[in-house]
C-alpha cells in the first residue's frame, strides 16, 4: 500500500465558495501531521472529505479506499475526534462504551475501561454532567482503545486547560501512537504540537502553500538578525518575510544556503508559529 | 516536567545533551535503564523519532547500549568516555565564546578567581 491519504486535484465547493480548491497530498504511514492554517481555510474541510463526510471532486484515496463509495471499510480503520460536541448530552459512559463495542469491530472495551479508570469520569456519568476536558477524555479513551490506522483530531484540546491538553498528547505519544499508525491533526495551538509533528502543511484560501517534513524546515527556513550596514545585501536575497526589532531587521528566508546566511549573524530556525505569521500575512485583509 | 528548546540546534541533539549532562550529574548511572523512547516522547511532547535519534547517536558513541528487548542502557565505561568527549567540545565550542564575553565584560583573571575563592569559601 502507498499512502495513508492520497489526494490529487481535491476540490470541494460551498455554492459559490471553493474551499477546498484543487489539493495535492500525499500522507506516509507513522507519521504525525498538522494541517494548520487560519479559521475558514479548508483543514475541517479536507478531514470531512476524507472521512467520507461530505461529496468533493477530485480523486482521493484514504488507506486505499475511496471514502466516497467505500466508506464502510474505511471507517473500520480510522478514527475521528471532532472540534465540536456530536455526544449526545443525555448518554452515559458505560452507554457510551456499550455501543462502540457494538458497531466497532477493533474496539477493546478492556482498554476503554483502564483508561477510564486514570480518570474522574464513572460508568454512570452523563455526557451533560462533564466539563469539557472530561468530554475529551471520554472521547480519547474510545479512540485509544480502537485499533485504526489513521487517527484524525480536528481542534482536539480547543478549549481545555493547560492539564487536559498536555495529558492528552502525552496519553496519545504514550499509549497509542507508534510506527504503523499515523495521525493528522488541527490546531491554532501550533507551539504546542510543534515537536511532536514530522510533517508540516500550511492551508490557506483552499490552497497548499507548505508542506515539509519538521526535519526540512530546519534545512530550508532560517531566520537572521541583520545590522543596518548589511540591510541591501540581505535583501537581495530575496527574505520571505522581515520584521523589525530593536531596530534591527529580521529577515526570515525560504532556500537560501546556510552557509550564504552565515555572513550576516547568528542563524535560527523559525518555530512553526514564525512561519505561519510570516506566510499568512493579509488573511484576513 | 516542560523544557525550553532553543531554536539555534535541533531538539534531538538537545535531547541529547540533557541526557548526557544527566549522566554527567549522576542521575543515570552506569548499567542503569534509559527510560524508553515513547516514556521520553510523552514526558516532554516529542515526536518519537527525534527521541529516537538522540538514542542512536548515544548507541553510536557508545554511550549507551542495547539490550534486545529490554531498552537502552548506560554503558559501564561511558563516564570516563563523555568526560573526554565533553572537555573536548567545551574547549572548543564553548570555552572560545566565554573567553570572548570575558574580554567583552573587561574582565581578568584575578576578579574571575577572587569570586570563585570567595564562593568556595
Amino acid at each position: 500500500m502507498s499512502g495513508v491519504l492520497t489526494a490529487k486535484g481535491l476540490n470541494k465547493r460551498y455554492g459559490k465558495q471553493l474551499a477546498v480548491d484543487h489539493i495535492n497530498l500525499a500522507i506516509q504511514p507513522g507519521r504525525i501531521v498538522g494541517l494548520i492554517g487560519p479559521n475558514g481555510s479548508g483543514k475541517t474541510t479536507t478531514l470531512k472529505a476524507a472521512l467520507g463526510l461530505i461529496p468533493f471532486e477530485g480523486e482521493l484515496k484514504v488507506l486505499g479506499f475511496d471514502p466516497r463509495t467505500q466508506r464502510d471499510e474505511l471507517m473500520n480503520e480510522v478514527c475521528f475526534i471532532a472540534d465540536v460536541a456530536v455526544l449526545p448530552r443525555w448518554i452515559r459512559v458505560r452507554e457510551v462504551i456499550d455501543f462502540v463495542e457494538g458497531v466497532h469491530p477493533k474496539f477493546n472495551r478492556r482498554k476503554a475501561k483502564d483508561y477510564l479508570a486514570k480518570t474522574k469520569l464513572s460508568p454512570d456519568m452523563k455526557v451533560k454532567e462533564m466539563s469539557k476536558g472530561m468530554i475529551v477524555q471520554l472521547h480519547l479513551a474510545i479512540v485509544m482503545s480502537i485499533d485504526a490506522k489513521l487517527l484524525v483530531l480536528d481542534e482536539p484540546t480547543l478549549g481545555l486547560d493547560i492539564l487536559y491538553r498536555k495529558q492528552f498528547y502525552q496519553n496519545l505519544l504514550e499509549e497509542y501512537f507508534d510506527e504503523n499508525k499515523t495521525i493528522i491533526v488541527t490546531t491554532h495551538q501550533v507551539e504546542e504540537i510543534e515537536h511532536i509533528l514530522s510533517d508540516l502543511i500550511f492551508i490557506r484560501e483552499g490552497k497548499i502553500t507548505l508542506n515539509t517534513s519538521m526535519d526540512e524546515i530546519g534545512e530550508r527556513f532560517a531566520e537572521v538578525m541583520v545590522s543596518s550596514d548589511n540591510y541591501a545585501a540581505a535583501k537581495a536575497l530575496n527574505p520571505i518575510d522581515e520584521r523589525t526589532v530593536f531596530g534591527k531587521t529580521v529577515f526570515l528566508f525560504d532556500g537560501v544556503p546556510r552557509s550564504t546566511l552565515a555572513q550576516f549573524g547568528e542563524l535560527k530556525t523559525p518555530g512553526i508559529a514564525d512561519l505561519f505569521v510570516a506566510t499568512m500575512k493579509g488573511t484576513y485583509a | 516536567m516542560s523544557v525550553q528548546w532553543s531554536d539555534n540546534s535541533p531538539i534531538y541533539r538537545q535531547l541529547k545533551d540533557k541526557l548526557v549532562g544527566m549522566m554527567l550529574d549522576g542521575f543515570i548511572k552506569p548499567g542503569d535503564a534509559l527510560p524508553s523512547v515513547r516514556q521520553i516522547a510523552a514526558e516532554y511532547q516529542l515526536n518519537p523519532i527525534t527521541v529516537s535519534r538522540a538514542f542512536q547517536e548515544l548507541a553510536d558513541e557508545q554511550v549507551v547500549e542495547k539490550r534486545r528487548g529490554l531498552g537502552m542502557y548506560m554503558s559501564e565505561n561511558a563516564r570516563s568516555q563523555l568526560l573526554t568527549s565533553e572537555k573536548q567540545r567545551f574547549m572548543q565550542d564553548e570555552w572560545p565564546q566565554i573567553a570572548e564575553r570575558i574580554q567583552r565584560l573587561g574582565l581578568n583573571i584575578e576578579n574571575l578567581l577572587a569570586t570563585t575563592k570567595g564562593e568556595q569559601q
